[in-house]
């Protein structure tokens, strides 16, 4: 199994930020390559612009700790995989980490690149209230 | 008016695969008459046995360590320098059609332009050309994947998507199932019709692009065909062409598993344990395929397909060179031939590739047709030249200086050129990172008839391996000499000089950004 995080701080209090990232319809507002983010019965269903889907199972949303945790349940099978959203207060900031797990490990490399693009999405939303992040790829920053 | 470049690649072909390197299955009439008019090269090697840092290689002319593209996944960064936009810069009308991988495959958010490309199907990037090619149409290895030749299946031909094999699983690891007759893993009977088989499709585009020039217009054209990588799925209408039954198996492969066995035990740890099915070092064979369970049934099917795809690579070359001939470009035209890496084809029981450092992964066919309106004759170069060596000499072939951040040297014109040149021998390694946490390192060079490979540290490996073989009284590579004292001299003299030529490390690696 392989597991990785990106940090990020936004300037911003915590309970901003943890408000964008707890709507989990708003994902596609935020994360590079996501056209679309719907939620019904628990399931988030996310359109990619690269033409396809990803069906991730809800699995908490934990306003009193800020983190929120889902799995991808198709239509990729994996053996396992775990993604965790947890923000946290740093002075008068925030600092938000985003953890997956994966096994079998091919998405790893892919999966990291493009969550370290999508805290920088993120920051720019909550900072700035737009989101100009395109398809522009991580240039470090939070990857 | 100049000198037209012609640049082919295939992708995973073997040196063998040719007839004029002494293939005796496939058919390849085309390129053996290149090289019967041209230069053939004995031992061109690749700096990385893999895609993306070959193909970057390629591109610009540079050491592994240069360019940065250190493994499959690793994108070659945006503003690399490249030969395609020096000759764009200087005139040159520049296009390249199938295979680029410059940029990942692995991409479901679409974060590299390649792809965006690929899915939206624009030929060209409206803020100039990107890599250097003003004109780029795509083709993977098979429907899927996010080129045009796959959306051009799929909007024109949807009844055939589902004839090639699927490379990935639903995991998007590279997927280990088998079909065809035996069984054997990527093998497919591909209900795919001849004609609109991406090796046709790949020709066509071309061809299209070709008649699109003002005849008076220099040009570079990258025809970079998919095959023969796997999956093996050529249209099952031409299987005809090999039976596998009556295929004998490769020299390579030793029939009697004791045998092999015994020939892997005697090189680092990482083959035998990728045979046994211990080990995942990387990403660019089925991670949940152990070799070991390799029939020499498989292994004559995998080898009956690569053949017919070889020479449907070929037929696909008549075609653009024909083409070509009838604009009347012929006698100003080069063409070169290579691909960017081998493939073990059962070679130690083995298939795919991987951190093994022997000529089924590392010597390429790589002929050079000079225009016939200059002075080059035909000639045989049995001195290393390597990738890196391509870009400086489509400067000289246009008539540009080799810029100072190509590391190559312009392709010798003869055995004589290239005794002259000072060559002393081509590198060729390998990094892998993989998530699992499996390290390998090791680098070769290839001097003298010699091939010598030195491992660094790993998790695989203490850092005290090697592996040393005479070309030419071990063609196959199977008696290592890297422990026996009578070869220490060579050894250090082969070490010292990997450590001569080879640049440093970067600092800092450049992030792999997908598996591949």
């Amino acid at each position: 199994m392989a597991e990785f995080t990106n940090e990020i701080l936004i300037d911003a209090p915590a309970d901003e930020v943890w408000a964008v990232v707890a709507a989990a319809e708003r994902q596609a507002e935020w994360f590079p390559g996501m056209l679309s983010s719907t939620v019904e019965d628990g399931i988030r269903t996310i359109g990619t612009a690269a033409g396809g889907f990803l069906f991730e199972k809800i699995l908490s949303v934990d306003h009193e700790q800020m983190r929120f945790e889902y799995t991808i349940t198709g239509p990729l099978q994996f053996d396992h995989h775990l993604g965790a959203l947890q923000v946290d207060t740093e002075g008068d900031s925030s600092r938000v980490s985003y953890t997956q797990e994966i096994r079998p490990e091919a998405l790893t490399y892919a999966l990291r690149a493009a969550t370290g693009d999508a805290l920088i999405g993120l920051k720019d939303l909550v900072e700035t209230g737009t989101y100009s992040r395109g398809f522009q790829a991580a240039d470090g920053e939070g990857a | 008016m100049g000198r037209k470049i012609l640049f082919v690649t295939t992708d995973q072909q073997r040196y063998d695969a040719l007839g004029c390197n002494g293939g005796v299955v496939a058919r390849t009439p085309v390129v053996d008459a290149l090289a019967a008019n041209g230069i053939r090269y004995e031992r061109a090697h690749p700096q990385n046995v893999v895609c993306m840092p070959s193909r970057a290689t390629m591109l610009t002319g540079q050491h592994i360590r240069n360019h940065g593209v250190w493994m499959n996944g690793v994108p070659l960064p945006a503003e690399a320098p490249t030969v395609a936009g020096l000759l764009h810069d200087s005139g040159y009308r520049t296009g390249l059609f199938g295979k680029a991988h410059f940029e990942p495959f692995l991409d479901p958010f679409l974060r590299f332009p390649e792809n965006r490309m690929g899915v939206s199907g624009a030929t060209h990037d409206e803020a100039g050309p990107h890599r250097g090619f003003e004109r780029m149409e795509f083709a993977g290895h098979g429907a899927a994947g996010l080129v045009h030749y796959g959306s051009w299946l799929r909007d024109n031909h949807p009844e055939h998507m589902a004839g090639y094999f699927p490379v990935l699983d639903m995991t998007l690891e590279v997927n280990h199932e088998g079909g065809g007759d035996t069984g054997a893993p990527q093998v497919k009977h591909n209900t795919v019709p001849r004609g609109i088989y991406h090796t046709d499709w790949v020709a066509d585009r071309a061809i299209s692009w070709l008649d699109g020039l003002d005849s008076a217009e220099d040009w570079f054209c990258w025809l970079s065909f998919p095959d023969p990588h796997h999956p093996w799925n050529p249209p099952q209408s031409e299987l005809h062409r090999v039976p596998w039954r009556d295929l004998d198996l490769p020299e390579g492969y030793p029939e009697d598993a004791s045998e092999r066995e015994r020939l892997l035990d005697s090189k680092p740890a990482h083959w035998r344990r990728w045979y046994d099915g211990d080990l995942v070092s990387n990403y660019e064979a089925p991670a949940r395929w152990v070799p070991a369970t390799l029939t020499a049934d498989q292994v004559r099917e995998v080898n009956a397909m690569v053949h017919i795809q070889n020479e449907l690579v070929d037929e696909a070359l008549g075609r653009v060179l024909s083409a070509i001939d009838a604009r009347g470009w012929d006698d100003d035209l080069d063409v070169i031939y290579t691909t960017d890496h081998g493939e073990f084809q059962g070679d130690f029981g083995l298939l795919f590739k991987g951190p093994y450092h022997v000529d089924s992964l590392m010597r390429l066919p790589l002929v050079w047709r000079p225009a016939p309106s200059s002075t080059g004759q035909p000639a045989v170069v049995s001195e290393p030249v390597g990738l890196m060596d391509l870009a400086p000499t489509f400067c000289s072939i246009a008539g540009l200086d080799v810029p100072s951040w190509m590391d190559g040297v312009p392709l010798p014109l003869s055995g004589a050129d290239a005794a002259n040149s000072g060559r002393s021998g081509v590198i060729t390694e390998w990094d892998s990172l993989h998530p699992n946490g499996t390290e390998v390192h090791l680098q070769s060079i290839v001097a003298d008839q010699m091939l010598c490979t030195r491992y660094e540290a790993g998790t695989c490996h203490e850092g005290t391996e090697g592996e040393l073989y005479d070309l030419t009284e071990d063609p196959l590579q199977r008696v290592n000499l890297w422990d026996d004292p009578a070869m220490g001299a060579t050894r250090h003299d082969l070490v010292g000089a990997l450590d001569e030529t080879l640049p440093e490390r970067p600092a800092i690696l450049l992030p792999a950004e997908a598996a591949v």
